[in-house]
């Protein structure tokens, strides 16, 4: 997950590594408080997304008016699609170098990486792959600390010498320790302005750090960071149901609902969907075991959204058994009386229990159960996924 | 023949007095794997479907030294210490169902498996069968059949219904594999690959692939050297970037991990890759 710039600032000052001082503002009015001699400032905006710079969202401010223009501009528009939370309003600094600095996982080596290169303030996407001898790397074991002269070796790497090595090197490391102590997957420092005066400061921060250990960092909930959001963007409303509710869901633009059980399959089925004519609505996942609640939300947020037609269903009981899923969805039903239809398939350990449970239903109230059809382990999945595009396109479904 | 289980590995269960992990040890036992005990810290000297449950590992190898292979169902925040214990007191192999790891506890204690000479399956895999012989997880079970078929593959479901397809084609598989989901896992698939291509019960090898890390092109040039037939499995490649897909790997990061970059490598090195799951059997009878 993703945090902002001013969380991620506000992380690295913690570690002591020196950030501008900054006024974070969601209105105007709020400039109130930011005295005059602030200015000249730039007007960041706060979106959990890269190329802020590029797409307008960051700009430079002389003064109150000015600010306030921009605060109004930046907080009434989307940025490259994204939401925009609020505006970072920071100290210009006057700098006369920008590096960058970096610390991830190397997932193939399976090492944690300290990446440097004097090419600052661009972007490092294409940088590194156009100049990729300009940004040096340093390997460290997953148990290994990081050590000052791991810093120094980087920073002449890049090009540093004196007093400058050290406070570059002073920084990469620091910032290994901010992202070690934080379950980083990615920190980085695009750019480090380097001053006249040969003093450094942070004027950006990426902050991505792993959202299953954020249970033990407490830190995180201090700034206000309740956990669950993308690598970019914030979560819709339909992924912030799903995230309370306890599953991940991802908001896409079709009219087939996905109700896929495993995670593997809910990314091979929105495939399926797409290479079959259709296109799916969402990604969700059931994880291991889903509680008879869980299923039923899951349910409960296809049928809520107006833009799904039908819903696409698949069980193939490991962990989550058919039994189990059969109950939800008999009782989801029951409680619901939903009007889309449910195309859906059912197979896996104790499916004939579950075959049981749904048929009984069946018998109960036909009518009720007439758009629902649940296939055995004998249909192909796939011809159940053709038949659901067939039947968002009955519904007047898009495509 | 098979990899990694077969009907006489001695397993044991790592959280066995666990709700899913007694169910399904039940399930593992009804099927012929040979489960000889279980640990939970703390709940020594209880039964669960009659084997004995051990306060530790090093007491439960004590007491049953011809145990190998251990299947981990601990929760998130305790898999790191399992893990541990399980490679020092000298177990082989180890499944780790558990899910949503933190990635820095499996970077470790993926390196400590690997200084130890320990294969670590997962975490986040649905487990690994043998059909006919023996299986350690949660696999529905009548899926599989016996056959000459290695799967290996990064999502439990998936292995599910690639096992389905071929059972509808009349195939079955030597050896099916969770390798997990998550970003950091215990296996890469050429390790995997290089066990089949060894194995004298394997005939062709399924590699399930998604979107996420780079584990996919790793593994590819090692198939140009392989005797037996590859076929690929790419999903994701209607995914979105920036969205962490359901399972903590399954994401791309700065352009990073796509589909495509993982299907050029394999065709480039010998695979044929399926578009659909009912293309993989299809794919095999042409290649085998």
């Amino acid at each position: 997950m993703r945090l902002y710039e001013f969380e991620g600032k506000e992380i690295f000052k913690r570690h002591g590594i020196p950030v501008p001082e900054a006024y974070l503002v969601t209105t105007a009015d709020e400039l109130a408080s930011v005295p005059d001699d602030f200015y000249p400032a730039m007007a960041k905006a706060q979106a959990l997304v890269g190329g802020r710079g590029k797409a307008g969202g960051i700009v430079k401010v002389g003064n109150r008016e000015e600010a306030a223009n921009a605060v109004e501009r930046i907080m009434s528009t989307r940025l490259r699609g994204y939401d925009v939370a609020s505006v970072l309003l920071e100290k210009m600094e006057e700098v006369t170098d920008e590096v960058y600095v970096a610390v991830t996982i190397d997932r193939a080596a399976h090492k944690l990486v300290l990446i440097g290169s004097h090419m600052g303030g661009v972007d490092v996407e294409t940088a590194s792959k156009e100049h990729p001898e300009a940004f040096h790397k340093i390997w460290l074991e997953p148990e290994q600390e990081v050590e000052p002269y791991m810093g120094r070796e980087l920073a002449h790497r890049m090009g540093f010498s004196g007093k400058q090595m050290a406070a570059v090197g002073g920084i990469a490391t620091k910032l290994y320790k901010a992202f070690k102590a934080s379950d980083g997957k990615l920190c980085e420092i695009n750019p480090i302005g380097v001053k006249a005066d040969g003093s450094l400061v942070a004027l950006d921060a990426v902050f991505n750090m792993d959202t299953d250990a954020l249970y033990r960092h407490p830190e995180f909930k201090e700034l206000g960071i309740e956990g669950g959001r993308h690598e970019e963007g914030e979560l819709t409303p339909n992924e912030e149901k799903a995230r309370d509710a306890g599953f991940p869901y991802v908001d896409l633009d079709g009219d087939i609902g996905t109700f896929p059980g495993g995670a593997g399959f809910g990314i091979a089925s929105i495939d399926l969907i797409h290479i079959y004519g259709g296109a799916a609505a969402n990604f969700m996942d059931s994880g291991g075991a889903p509680s008879q609640e869980k299923l039923r939300a899951m349910l409960g947020l296809l049928l809520d959204d107006p833009k799904v037609k039908v819903i696409f269903g698949a069980r193939f009981g490991g962990i989550s058994r058919c039994d189990d899923w059969a109950t939800a969805v008999v009782q989801f039903i029951h409680e619901n009386q939903p009007k889309k239809p449910m195309i859906m398939r059912m197979t896996g350990n104790m499916e004939e229990e579950g075959r049981r449970i749904l048929e009984e239903a069946k018998a109960t109230d036909p009518e009720l159960f007439a758009k629902i059809k649940v296939y055995p382990y004998t249909t192909p999945i796939e011809e159940v996924v053709q038949e659901a595009i067939a039947v968002a396109k009955a519904e007047g479904g898009g495509a | 023949m098979a990899i990694l289980i077969d009907k006489d590995t001695k397993t044991m269960v790592q959280g066995i007095t666990g709700k899913n992990a007694a169910v399904h040890t039940g399930l593992m036992i009804e099927y012929g794997t040979d489960v000889v005990a279980g640990v939970t810290p703390g709940k020594g000297g209880q039964e669960v479907h009659g084997k004995p449950v051990y306060d530790t590992v090093a007491e439960l190898k004590d007491n049953h030294p011809e145990v190998t292979l251990s299947s981990i169902w601990v929760p998130a925040r305790f898999t790191r210490d399992a893990v541990l214990e399980a490679v020092d007191a000298g177990i082989e192999t180890i499944v780790i169902i558990t899910e949503t790891i933190p990635i820095h506890d499996m970077l470790l204690v993926r390196k400590r498996a690997k200084e130890a000479g320990v294969t670590l399956l997962g975490g986040n895999t649905p487990g690994l069968i043998s059909p006919g012989q023996a299986m350690v997880g949660m696999l529905p079970v009548r899926t599989f059949t016996e056959g000459r078929i290695g799967i290996a593959t990064r999502s439990g479901s998936l292995l599910y219904y690639v096992a389905n397809y071929l059972d509808h084609e009349g195939m079955g598989e030597s050896t099916a594999a969770g390798m997990g989901g998550d970003p950091i896992i215990g296996t890469n698939f050429d390790d995997l690959l290089r066990m089949f291509e060894a194995d004298p019960a394997t005939d062709a090898v399924v590699m399930h692939g998604e979107i996420g890390g780079v584990l996919e092109e790793m593994a590819a040039p090692y198939i140009q050297e392989m005797s037996k037939p590859v076929v690929g499995y790419i999903t994701g490649r209607f995914a979105p970037s920036g969205k962490r897909m359901g399972h903590a790997g399954a994401l791309i990061e700065g352009g990073l991990g796509t589909a495509a970059s993982k299907i050029e490598a394999l065709e480039k090195n010998g695979a044929r890759v399926a578009e659909t799951i009912s293309d993989i059997p299809r794919l095999l009878k042409e290649m085998l």
